[in-house]
């Protein structure tokens, strides 16, 4: 079996994000518009940027172990060509959009992912606002049936930094509509600003990573509408810039949740694993609540995208 | 890239954006416009609430509010805006006005800069029965 070697494309893609911010910053100076940046909510997200890194660097041999035995179990061997790179990049972003699905639709997954939805600003540093827990959730497994059919797991972690640095510039209100065909099969600024917004409508849409052909496939698109223009941040935002919170508060409240006396140990699990808002008294919304609770009060929104099948 | 130029350039470029971002003034705390734009962001964390009042302080940066649910706190979030409901509130009085610890980790302490008349008032209030 080869043993091919690529190099850490987010490393060296840091250079490169810290240009793209002061242009995107320069630019907002210049046109007065194009987004906003704010000294604490920027200086969070490159926090949890940076600590991203460090946490891939500390806990990296996780997920790489789980990856290498798999390799060493699968019989296939697809090679190094460049078609298997291209395949292998289209596979892995198929797998993160269904990783990036289940991080918006299970709680335990949310938690770590919910800190880069935390900013209530929607710029290029926003982009940088990354987990710290991810290896806890296991969504490693995802990426299992990449290595088992041959892509060597070298391959898979190159094709999945390439897809991180490409998500990296549409996180930005300076770039309106890309051309049409762009707009129809990659992901873009639009699509993914809905993916930001708190509003019900754009709630739960738009998981793509590089082709929003996946989010069209499987039913989660929505289109940026002219009318509605989304609201960045959490549907209950955060009261403090504190990166250690912002990096734990959804795993806290799972355990604080679990712990509560008196439920039953259905109840307790659904705490961890049912969609976020889910709760044993229907005291909180998840976002399909939240959509219905919006249609009640805006019938007029009925079947308008993002509010199809409710 | 080296794990020393890695954290020089993560380093260097975190504190660089950051003081850059302060002296092109984008450090100030968000100023509300009126009660309207307080109601707005109230309304979005607890939509199935009703405000009865709001209650602005005289520098416009936080907002007392009677609502369905209780009394509440409406604070700026760097160039935005956040609110919570003051259900297990403490009150300490402060040099600069008054601190709100809260039971809620996502939102632990609030600091309310109010002058001394202002934050005697918002502190009876407070903690007036809903």
């Amino acid at each position: 079996m080869s043993n091919p070697s690529y190099p850490d494309v987010v490393q060296w893609a840091v250079p490169f994000f810290i240009i793209a911010i002061l242009i995107e910053l320069v630019w907002i100076l210049i046109k007065g518009r194009g987004g906003r940046y704010e000294t604490r909510d920027a200086l969070t997200s490159l926090i949890m940027g940076a600590g991203n890194v460090a946490t891939g660097i500390a806990l990296g041999f996780v997920g790489l172990g789980f990856f290498m035995l798999l390799w060493a179990l699968t019989p296939l061997d697809l090679g190094t060509g460049w078609w298997v790179v291209l395949l292998c990049f289209v596979l892995d972003d198929l797998r993160y959009y269904w990783v990036h699905r289940f991080g918006h639709r299970i709680r335990w997954v949310w938690a770590s992912h919910v800190n880069h939805h935390s900013s209530q600003h929607y710029n290029l540093t926003t982009a940088l606002r990354q987990t710290w827990t991810g290896t806890f959730t296991m969504m490693m497994v995802l990426r299992a049936p990449l290595i088992l059919l041959g892509f060597h797991p070298a391959m898979v972690l190159f094709c999945g930094g390439l897809n991180l640095i490409y998500q990296f510039w549409i996180h930005t209100e300076a770039i309106g509509k890309m051309p049409r065909w762009f707009e129809s099969v990659m992901n873009t600024p639009s699509h993914h600003r809905v993916h930001h917004g708190r509003n019900p409508r754009y709630l739960d849409a738009n998981y793509a990573g590089v082709l929003i052909i996946w989010d069209k496939m499987f039913g989660t698109f929505v289109p940026e509408l002219d009318t509605e223009k989304p609201q960045y941040g959490l549907v209950k935002n955060l009261g403090t810039f504190n990166p250690i919170r912002v990096a734990f508060h959804e795993w806290v409240g799972i355990f604080r949740d679990i712990l509560r006396p008196g439920l039953s140990l259905r109840q307790r699990v659904l705490y961890a694993v049912a969609p976020p808002g889910w709760s044993h008294d229907q005291s909180r919304d998840t976002s399909e609540q939240i959509k219905r609770k919006h249609l009640a009060q805006n019938p007029q929104d009925r079947d308008t995208p993002g509010f199809e099948g409710l | 890239m080296t794990l020393t130029v890695l954290l020089l350039l993560v380093a260097g470029g975190i504190a660089g954006i950051a003081v850059l971002l302060h002296m092109l003034g984008m450090s100030k705390p968000h100023i509300f416009e009126d009660e309207a734009e307080v109601k707005s962001v109230w309304l979005a964390e607890y939509p199935d609430t009703l405000v009865r009042d709001v209650l602005l302080s005289e520098n416009r940066h936080f907002a007392l509010i009677s609502s369905s649910a209780g009394k509440g706190i409406v604070w700026p979030m760097g160039a935005d805006g956040a609110a919570r409901l003051l259900l297990g509130v403490e009150i300490t009085d402060m040099p600069y006005g008054l601190e709100l610890s809260l039971p809620d980790y996502t939102a632990p302490e609030i600091r309310l800069k109010l002058d001394p008349g202002e934050a005697k008032a918002w502190r009876r209030q407070i903690q007036e029965a809903p």
